[in-house]
């Protein structure tokens, strides 16, 4: 319990990260084409589990004390 | 009357305002339902939607809540009308309100996508209700900025042996990001090693009391001992109101307090704000797991240390300086601004919690028994006020805590101390945490029309300017009760929406809507009461006699006074706009609630 919010934000640092990965290779899905399709359909494979939960966090409207490093929410 | 005796009724009101009335809300109102998929369930992407055990979020969610409003509040409280009123409002509040506010929230976003407070007004009441609540939110924090900057800068340059724990407090927490995100050592080895540090620290303070003490003098013969800001302050000699200053050694503290909120504003969470925060939870459990077992077990062990010193009842209306009224009601009912019922458990608990309750079952205990516990903190910040009646209201609150700390076995200097570093680091945790939030309300409310303050340091700046300048007022007592109002108006408008919720989906709303209906009228009117105070008392004495510091900064707090009641009257009455369209339609049909998988 107490390494709880240390372990939530490494996985929210984490989640960011690859949250940029994703925009970056399967951006043209949420109307933000980066890659040449050519590319993103050779990762896609990799990255399909992935798909509907990120569109889902990318679509989701957030209030400003939930975005990166405002949040309070363990501390 | 005895510690032995509050203890006990404490946990009688526990028990029975949990098992006979919350429950039953929550079996019968909103009928919880453990089949029935939440948020964190549905979405779970592990990081904002995450099921998450009930214990700890219990744990993380007592966390988030818990900061000073029980304890100030209680000194406060117990100072102004005697311990008897601040009892009965700990106990009333919490068991018909609090728990009924902070578990409704929670309730409302998990039935709702989880989504926060101010999304569903913005559907559920009216879209100008969201901009009204930034508004709402940004003066909120100011004042709670002003007011803990204030407390805080007194009592360290008042007491300078706990200097040297709050200096290691900053450097551990430092080290202890670095350690955990950089260095990746493991969390057992870095805990003992930085709260070890800093618990040494505290208890050693005494060691360089004289160092500390030689500074301020010097500081004060920077100005050959004259006052920077000579004010009126109500509070002094016997609540007749007298001159007081504001001397370099306050304003470098405050200042000091102010570039740590600064850097705990702008850095990474990570880097500082998150660590500093994990040390000081250990310091501050500490604290008040021995001083709530030795509040119980004081009167059979130590009963010196547990018979109560002040009086029961002082009065209905105590004189707070010559011009200054402070009635009962509505004023001891936004004093105690937490432990009997906070609005902003509702807003922020609900959005961080809400997302992460595993099943619908786990709502009560995580929303209302945190509430619960935090009454227990108000509980006993009010049992050690009430035992250790001397000096000023915080070093008596050291000195009770204290006490019961020292039923244990550990030397009362040492007790003491250590009660002083809990209090200091259960506020200090908490501003830096208000600066960081209050220099994003900022940008959001106003970065589109003033783009520089958009720049996270001029944002962060100005709000730690405007902080400074609430407490170079020395207007704290009235500070805190205008911060007690907003956090319980915040409270009623909480309520509110689940009041019109519970009525768009025809479910029975009284449980929420009395108490709002309470807590809108009291507070409203304590805004209006704590305006009069803040005009009477401080701003004509202020501007009579020329100061102008004072009377700009007690003016710029009957404005912040005038613009909350503004705010609360137009959410108010779109509120009740949406309340009767609510009432008036059949209630929907339920649809098949979403299972688990």
């Amino acid at each position: 319990m107490t390494g709880y919010e240390f372990a939530r934000h490494a996985l929210e640092m984490r989640r960011e990260m690859e949250s940029v990965f994703l925009v970056l290779t399967i951006g043209d899905l949420i109307g933000a084409p980066v890659l040449p399709p050519i590319y993103t359909l050779r990762l896609l494979p990799y990255l399909a589990p992935e798909v509907a939960r990120w569109k889902r966090q990318m679509a989701r409207r957030k209030e400003f004390w939930e975005k990166e490093e405002y949040d309070l929410h363990g501390v | 009357m005895n510690s032995l005796v509050a203890v006990i009724l404490g946990i009688v009101t526990v028990y029975l305002a949990y098992t006979r009335y919350a429950r039953r809300i929550d079996r019968n109102v909103i009928q919880s339902d453990p089949k029935r998929a939440t948020p964190a369930t549905l979405y779970m992407d592990g990081v904002d939607f995450m099921p998450t055990n009930r214990n700890i979020l219990f744990g993380y969610h007592f966390k988030s809540i818990a900061a000073a409003g029980p304890i100030v509040g209680a000194i406060v409280a117990a100072t102004l009308w005697g311990w008897l009123p601040a009892l009965v409002w700990l106990i009333v509040g919490v068991s018909f309100m609090g728990w009924a506010s902070d578990y409704s929230a929670i309730v409302l976003s998990v039935r709702n996508e989880g989504n926060s407070l101010s999304a569903v007004a913005h559907r559920l009441i009216s879209p100008r209700t969201r901009t009204v609540l930034f508004l709402f939110i940004f003066f909120y924090l100011l004042l709670i900025a002003g007011a803990f900057v204030g407390i805080m800068a007194s009592v360290l340059e008042s007491q300078p042996r706990t200097h040297l724990g709050m200096i290691l407090l900053v450097m551990m927490g430092l080290l202890l990001g670095q350690m955990l995100y950089r260095w990746r050592i493991g969390l057992l080895a870095a805990t003992v090693l930085t709260v070890g540090v800093t618990l040494a620290a505290i208890l050693t303070g005494s060691l360089t009391e004289g160092a500390f003490k030689g500074f301020n003098e010097i500081l004060n013969g920077i100005t050959d001992g004259a006052p920077i800001v000579t004010y009126f302050d109500p509070t002094l000699a016997g609540f007749k109101g007298a001159e007081a200053q504001i001397m370099p050694s306050l304003l470098f503290w405050a200042a000091a307090i102010c570039v740590f909120c600064y850097a705990g504003s702008v850095l990474p969470i990570w880097r500082m704000a998150q660590p500093v925060v994990y040390v000081g939870f250990w310091i501050t459990a500490l604290a008040m797991i021995l001083g709530l077992t030795g509040a119980a077990l004081g009167t059979l062990v130590k009963p010196e240390v547990a018979q109560f010193q002040i009086p029961a009842f002082k009065g209905w209306n105590p004189q707070l300086g010559p011009s200054g009224i402070m009635p009962l009601w509505p004023m001891l009912f936004v004093t105690i601004a937490c432990g009997a019922i906070s609005g902003w458990h509702a807003l922020f608990g609900a959005v961080g919690t809400a997302r992460q309750i595993e099943n619908e079952a786990d709502m009560l205990p995580v929303g209302a028994g945190s509430m619960f516990a935090e009454f227990l903190l108000g509980l006993l910040a009010l049992l050690a006020i009430s035992v250790g009646a001397k000096g000023s209201p915080v070093a008596a609150f050291a000195n009770g805590l204290g006490g019961f700390i020292s039923v244990w076995g550990i030397p009362l200097e040492h007790a003491s101390s250590l009660a002083f570093a809990a209090f200091i680091v259960i506020v200090l945790v908490v501003t830096q945490l208000i600066f960081r939030v209050m220099r994003v309300t900022l940008t959001e409310w106003l970065g589109e029309v003033i783009p520089p303050l958009r720049n996270q340091h001029v944002a962060s700046i100005i709000s730690v300017a405007l902080a400074i300048l609430l407490v170079m007022t020395g207007t704290w007592i009235y500070l805190w009760q205008l911060f007690g109002a907003a956090n319980q108006l915040m409270a009623a408008l909480s309520l509110l929406l689940v009041t019109i919720w519970l009525a768009s989906v025809g479910k029975e709303w009284l449980y929420a809507g009395l108490p709002m209906i309470f807590m809108y009228v009291t507070t409203v009117a304590s805004i209006l009461v704590t305006a009069y105070n803040l005009y009477f008392n401080v701003y004509l004495p202020n501007i009579v006699a020329r100061r102008m510091l004072p009377a700009v900064g007690s003016g710029l707090m009957v404005l912040v006074s005038v613009l909350l009641v503004v705010a609360a009257l137009l959410i108010g009455l779109d509120g009740w706009r949406a309340f009767v369209k609510y009432l008036g339609r059949p209630a929907p049909a339920a649809g098949p609630a979403p299972a688990r998988g």
